[in-house]
This record gives C-alpha cells, structure tokens and sequence, in this order.
C-alpha cells in the first residue's frame, strides 16, 4: 500500500471520527429533554506573544503568535452522570510564521463519559487522554473500567491513537488497545497488571507493552509503589520505579527509592528521534536512587529537599548526582507564595555539571496580582562561550470582573543561545461556570 | 503465534470479567465522587485538613493524595491506577495543560503567573535540556517519548 493511499485511509477514518465526536457534544443540544439541567464550565485562554530571533547571517524575524485554549465542560447532563468535554487550542501568526502556514492547533480531547455512583464504574467514547496502567496515550476510542465487590477489577480501552509524526505516510498508528486487570482492598494494596498494543507502520514494530503497578500500604502512613514495563517489541525491561513513602501526618511527606531503566527497551518504540541513535546510544541503562523531604516545618513553611544518584553504563555520559534545597512560604490566605531554592548537578564529567539557583513570589492585593520568578544557572563548562544563564519573569494581573483576568509577562533572557532577549507575553483568562435548566 | 495466543488468552479472560462484572457484580462501594462535594479554596489544597481516614472511592488514604513535591515527582504512577479521582478536583483537560498531543509553549511561559506551580523547562532549557537529556533521559521520554515532537525535529533530525 502506498504512502498516499495511506494517508487518504486515515483522513478518511479521522474525519468519520471527528464527525462522530461532532455528534456526540450536540446530543445534549440536540435532545432538550436531556439538556434541561446541566452544569457548565467554559474556560477560555487567550495568548498572545511577542519576540525577536536572529537568524544566521543577522537578520530578525519577528514574531506574534496568538493562541486560543479552550476548554468545556458539560456535566450532570439531565440530573444523571453523563458528561461531555472538550479541550482544544490554536494557533495563528500575526506576524513572521512560527512554524507552518502560520496556523497550528489541535484538539486534545472531545469525549462523552458516564461515571457510575458505585463500583468506580465507568465509560468514555470520543478522543481523551488516558493514563491506565503501561497506558499514558490520546486515543479515539473507548475506555471502560469497573470493579467488582470482592475487589477485583478490570479496564478496557481501544480506538485509534493520536499522533503527531512528522514523516511521510506514518502519522497514526493503526490502532491502540489494551487494558488491566488488578486488584484492590481499601486501604491496603491495589495491583494492577496491564497489557498495551499499539498496530500500524508509524514505526518500525509494534508497540507492545505489559506493565505492573503497586500500591500497599505497609502500615498506616507507610506506603509502597512500584511500577514496571516490559517491551514485548525488544523482549526486555524498559522500566522499573519503586519507592517507599512515609506520610506520618499532614505535614511530613518523606520518600525514597529506585528507578532503573535501559535505552533499548524504553526507547525502542519511540516517535522521537531525539531518545534515537545518535542522540543516545542504546547500549546505555540507568540505574537511580532518589529521596525527597517535604516537610511543612512551621504553619505556612515548607522545606523541601531532593537527591537523586544517576548511574550510567556508560562512562560517557556517567554517572552524576542531583541535589536540591528549596522552602516555601505560603501566605495570604493560601493566595499567595515565595520561596527559593538552590541545586547542583555533580558529574563524573564537567559538561555535565551546573548550579542552579531560583527565587519567585507572588504578591495579591484584591484585584491585583503581581509575580517574580527570577533563576540563574552557573555552567560548569563554558556553552557558546558563556558560563551563566539567567531569566527573570515579572507579570502583573489584573481581575477585571470575577470571571476575566487580563495579565501580561515580560521574560527577559540572558543565556549562550539568547543574548539579553525580551519576551512579551498578554494572557486574557475567562472562566465561566453555569446551571442550566432547572430539572436536575 | 504462542505470543498472540496469551494475549488473546488476556484479552478474553479480561473481558470475561467485563461481562460478568457488568450482569451483576459492580462492587457497591461508593464511586469517587464526579466532583469534590464542597466548594474547595483557592490554592493549594491538603485533603488532610479535612479528612482522617482512607476515601471509600479511591480506596487509598487521603494522606496519599497530599500534594507535597513527592506526589508531584510521581502523580504518574497513580494517575496510572486511576484518572477518576484527579478529575474530582481537576477539570479533565489539567493534565493536558502539559500533557498535549503537540505543545508550542512552554509549560512555564504559559504559566508565568503561577510560579508556585512545578512548571518544567525553566529558563532557556535550551541549554540545560542538553544535560538533563543525557544524565536523565528518561524523565524526558515520559512526555516528550511517543510523539515526534516538531520543537525537537527542528535540531533532532
């Protein structure tokens, strides 16, 4: 079958699809018995950018995308548990194109779901993201999931996945479909195993995936998670994470634990050619350790300390260690934030070594809001001949009325790649939340 | 062969138990609710303010749910085990905020104004994605893995 046949069968199959998802957010409108009550939620996000580029040779472009988010949300349709939702953005160029034809844009989900009242029983059809066990995909499709009373559980999932692939004749796969099947006791342990397949030429096998997930808590306030794939495609383990977390109340949260991973099977099925040779060489694996505090020392006060040790096969790139110190200050009735935070990566080799140090706070006063991210980078080895880095974020907002903020940013840069650049950034945030109807 | 035959020994087993749960045995347990049941205050929220005990819809204690940095470092590896209880408090399109099939701004531009938020790829990541992608290039693959990402093909050919 040839490229261009290809492409025709899934335009044709995405349009029936698109026409389907179509039909499916105008059920409500289209049966007023049904859109006689109903809650509402429109969110709408306005974007507007403004910077310079230079280009090789030294001449600028300028550029102003302007992006539009929006999301709705149609729920308690006619008093019962339907919903409906939709999430898509866009984008068009008001000056130098971005990126091609001067218009981008997508939509991420629009899907009807049903939420059983027992059981955690439930169902979506349309496009949606869904993370279910070895799962983390967009798809056309259909997901449900239920548990029965002696804990056993069970998902199904399959449709179409949504992709993105630039080559020629592999934008989508075929089909995706999986599901799991696990096990859970309230308060003491959910295990799940689950199995994912993904069909189609997009890449050079399919995607064949079983995972296996875990939470027990060992004793009240000591919790342990694991998560694992195995890529059927390479016949290897591609990833494994366990930790051990102790949460003795609700200020301290501690963790600790291991993740390990190897190139060839986490990587072997990937869409981006940046986890490809030669970007990363597939004879490489990693193994981890990690812990985290985060502990609310005093009423508002949160110090938050991170390590992590990265060991690599190989000595290029080696192995490094991650360290991290931050505190938070949360004020203003939850309002309003500061807090700082210093880190450092140590490494076998210097090019991979840096300082890092961040400090932000946000300021409110009824209606307006101010904010400050400031951060500084200190490379070990000089990139482009510089060895620092900064950026500073400074936005001031404004509510205009309770559903309508206007704010705009200016990001300033200093960096090896950007030289003292300036960005602008004007954000119109709408959010409307509604009853419709009145027979619930 | 003997491959398509487990997982078709799987799939069906799997969807026997669909059936059977679907005739009659939905657990009567109380679902997460589709929404919080009170309207929760701006900021971020600690579920043990409020509760003590484990949620009889998510099955796991409240304090598991406190959105400390450690959660946040691992939501994925519950949101894996379940959407539904995110969906509760988050409007369903939160994750794709950062989770978006294709992307063109970044997390931390788009949310400026929400410098408390873990926001990724702070500064010009330009620079320290180069190390970060080979230290720790897994933590990359978990977003950036399985799509082709136009931002990425325009240096990674």
């Amino acid at each position: 079958m040839g490229e261009g046949t290809v492409g025709r069968l899934f335009l044709e199959r995405r349009n029936r699809v698109c026409l389907l998802v179509a039909a499916i957010l105008l059920l409500p409108i289209a049966a007023p018995a049904v859109a006689d009550a109903m809650d509402l939620k429109l969110s709408s996000r306005t974007y507007g950018l403004i910077y310079e580029r230079e280009r090789p040779g030294g001449t600028k472009d300028r550029f102003a995308p302007l992006f539009e988010y929006l999301s709705t949300d149609l729920e308690n349709v006619g008093g019962k548990n339907v919903s409906f939702h939709f999430y898509g953005w866009g984008r068009v160029d008001l000056a130098d194109d971005t990126g091609t034809d001067g218009t981008s844009g997508e939509i991420g989900s629009a899907y009807a779901e049903y939420l059983h009242p027992e059981g955690n029983a439930q169902a979506k059809l349309g496009r949606f993201f869904l993370t279910e066990g070895a799962a983390m995909d967009t798809i056309d499709g259909a997901f449900v999931k239920m548990t029965t009373p002696v804990g056993l559980g069970v998902s199904l999932f399959g449709g179409i996945p949504v992709e993105y692939s630039e080559i020629p004749g592999r934008e989508n796969g075929d089909s995706l479909y999986g599901g799991r099947v696990f096990f859970a006791r309230s308060g003491r342990i959910e295990l799940g195993v689950s199995y994912l397949k993904e069909e189609g030429s997009i890449r050079e096998t399919d995607r064949e995936l079983f995972g296996g997930d875990l939470w027990l808590q060992v004793i009240r306030g000591v919790e342990l998670t694991g998560q694992a794939f195995y890529n059927d495609a390479t016949h290897g383990m591609a990833y494994q994470r366990y930790a051990l977390r102790v949460v003795p109340g609700a200020t301290v949260d501690v963790s600790a634990g291991f993740e390990s991973y190897d190139y060839k099977d986490l990587f072997g099925a990937t869409l981006n050619p940046a986890f490809a040779f030669p970007f990363l060489r597939q004879e490489d694996d990693v193994n981890s350790i990690f812990a985290i505090v985060d502990w609310e020392f005093m009423k508002g006060w949160t110090l938050e300390v991170v390590g992590k040790r990265i060991m690599h096969d190989l000595a290029n790139p080696g192995d490094a260690t991650r360290g991290e110190v931050g505190l938070r200050h949360i004020y203003n009735k939850n309002m309003d934030v500061m807090g700082f935070s210093t880190a450092f990566v140590a490494a076998d080799l210097p090019e991979n070594e840096y300082r890092e140090f961040r400090a932000f706070g946000t300021w409110s006063r009824e209606k307006l809001r101010l904010t400050l991210d400031a951060l500084a980078q200190d490379f070990e080895q000089r990139i482009a001949g510089k060895a620092l880095a900064f950026q500073v974020v400074g936005t001031a907002g404004y509510r205009f009325l309770k559903a309508l903020q206007l704010s705009g940013s200016l990001i300033w840069t200093d960096s090896p790649t950007l030289d003292k650049d300036v960005t602008g950034l004007v954000r119109l945030s709408y959010d409307l939340s509604a009853t419709l109807g009145g027979k619930k | 062969m003997m491959r398509r035959a487990h997982i078709a020994i799987f799939l069906g087993a799997a969807l026997l138990a669909l059936l059977l749960a679907g005739c009659s045995v939905v657990s009567k347990t109380p679902s997460v609710p589709p929404k919080h049941p009170e309207e929760l205050p701006a900021g971020r929220v600690n579920c043990l303010e409020c509760h003590e005990n484990v949620s009889t819809g998510s099955l796991k204690p409240y304090g598991t749910f406190r959105h400390s940095r450690i959660f946040i470092n691992s939501h994925g590896t519950y949101a894996r085990q379940s959407q539904r209880l995110c969906a509760s408090c988050h409007a369903p399109s939160f994750c794709q905020t950062c989770h978006a099939g294709k992307e063109e701004i970044k997390p931390n531009v788009k949310m400026g104004d929400r410098p408390d938020r873990m926001a990724p790829h702070r500064g010009d990541y330009l620079i320290a994605h180069r190390i970060d992608g080979r230290l720790d290039p897994g933590s990359c693959f978990r977003c950036h893995g399985n799509k082709n990402d136009a931002v990425c093909r325009q240096c990674h050919r």
